[in-house]
């Protein structure tokens, strides 16, 4: 039977031969812990690093080409537009949060600087 | 008198309510995944979806508003959920559209509430009475487990299909291809939801009969959409593998929903 490692948790989940699972499904309802926010791709909490296994997944789709961008290139992938075929394993970083939430964190933190700047 | 059943066992039970009357298996998605339809079939099907799930935010408004405070988890996953289909992107009913359009139907024909069949108007009305009236556990039984996680067993079929028979582009398809995942996180949460706060035998079998009806509704509006606007073209459906196996043992032909 294949298997997902979900390796940040060393939690597993075996599935039957011939099915094709949504990574961040499994990990609900098995309570592998990676983290999520939204269901539709948009936000990137649920991004993971495929380590084992990505020649066992389906391709990436539009929406998480657009979401992750060059983070593709460097073997992430987003769990709620994943399916696995066969054994992977995943990692994440246990405190990531949203793409943007990073983003516009950023961009107060940016703003602080300049303003801090402009006050020199 | 019946027992409570374990977390598990109420899971295979509600797979099992719906599992012999699933929407892909009715006659209009068949003839949608083999490629038999034509762009003005798909026109009538984004329009009588919109009526369907058009109304989506408002049924899991009333969910939301019966739901008591002590399940905000509960609370919260309709919140999140109603968000994602009006804010969070693109609003759902706005890729639907989109599809239609690709099709040569326009916004104006699809918002029509005219245009839908009866079955349409009653799923949709069903919809209000669950949402309205029910237990949250109940009515997540209804519209998330009966319903909306049945949605990647379907679209994860007709999706390739639209792109790589129907010729249409990823843009004009993404209503579909959101639903494939988004509704694989919606209805496993509404699994969890059911198996968590079906605390009694008889919530639990309510469930489940609710479970069974929103998969005989589902199905009833897929196979009208068929009889409606695709039968009147193909004549009745006929699967090709019954058909075959029927000419080979008896002459008579086999039809299905």
């Amino acid at each position: 039977m294949p298997r997902i490692h979900f390796k940040t948790t060393d939690r597993y989940y075996e599935f039957p031969d011939g099915d094709e699972v949504n990574i961040l499904r499994v990990s609900i309802r098995a309570d592998c812990g990676l983290p999520w926010k939204c269901a539709s791709g948009n936000c990137g909490t649920d991004r993971m690093v495929i380590e084992q296994g990505a020649e066992n997944l389906d391709p990436p789709r539009r929406r998480e080409r657009e979401r992750l961008g060059d983070l593709l290139d460097q073997g992430y992938r987003l769990a709620c537009q994943t399916y696995a075929r066969g054994d992977v394993t995943v990692a994440w970083d246990p405190d990531q949060v949203g793409l943007d939430e990073e983003s516009r964190a950023g961009q107060r933190l940016k703003a602080k600087w300049l303003g801090a700047a402009d006050g020199d | 008198m019946a027992e409570l059943m374990s977390p598990q066992e109420l899971r295979v039970a509600l797979e099992e309510a719906f599992s012999g009357t699933m929407a892909k298996d009715a006659s209009f998605s068949r003839a949608w995944a083999t490629g038999k339809l034509h762009k003005h079939h798909f026109v009538h099907w984004a329009t009588n979806h919109y009526h369907y799930v058009g109304p989506f935010g408002d049924y899991l408004g009333l969910m939301y508003a019966n739901t008591p405070d002590h399940a905000r988890d509960a609370k919260d996953f309709l919140l999140q959920n109603m968000y994602e289909e009006e804010l969070s992107d693109d609003r759902h009913t706005d890729l639907l559209i989109r599809f239609a359009e690709a099709c040569g139907g326009t916004r104006q024909y699809v918002q029509d509430r005219r245009n839908a069949t009866p079955f349409t108007k009653g799923l949709q009305g069903w919809m209000y009475h669950v949402s309205g009236t029910k237990s949250f556990v109940v009515s997540s039984a209804a519209l998330i487990v009966g319903l909306e996680s049945q949605v990647p067993s379907i679209y994860r079929t007709q999706y390739p299909t639209l792109i790589n028979k129907y010729g249409f582009s990823e843009w004009e398809a993404e209503f579909f291809d959101l639903h494939i995942t988004s509704d694989e996180i919606h209805g496993e949460r509404g699994y969890q939801i059911v198996l968590k706060y079906a605390d009694t035998p008889q919530l639990q079998q309510e469930c489940i009969d609710i479970v069974r009806e929103a998969a005989d509704m589902r199905f009833a509006y897929t196979k009208a959409l068929y009889e409606a606007y695709v039968e009147p073209d193909l004549g009745p459906w006929v699967e090709e593998e019954a058909l075959a196996a029927a000419s080979l043992a008896e002459p008579e032909k086999v039809l299905v929903g």
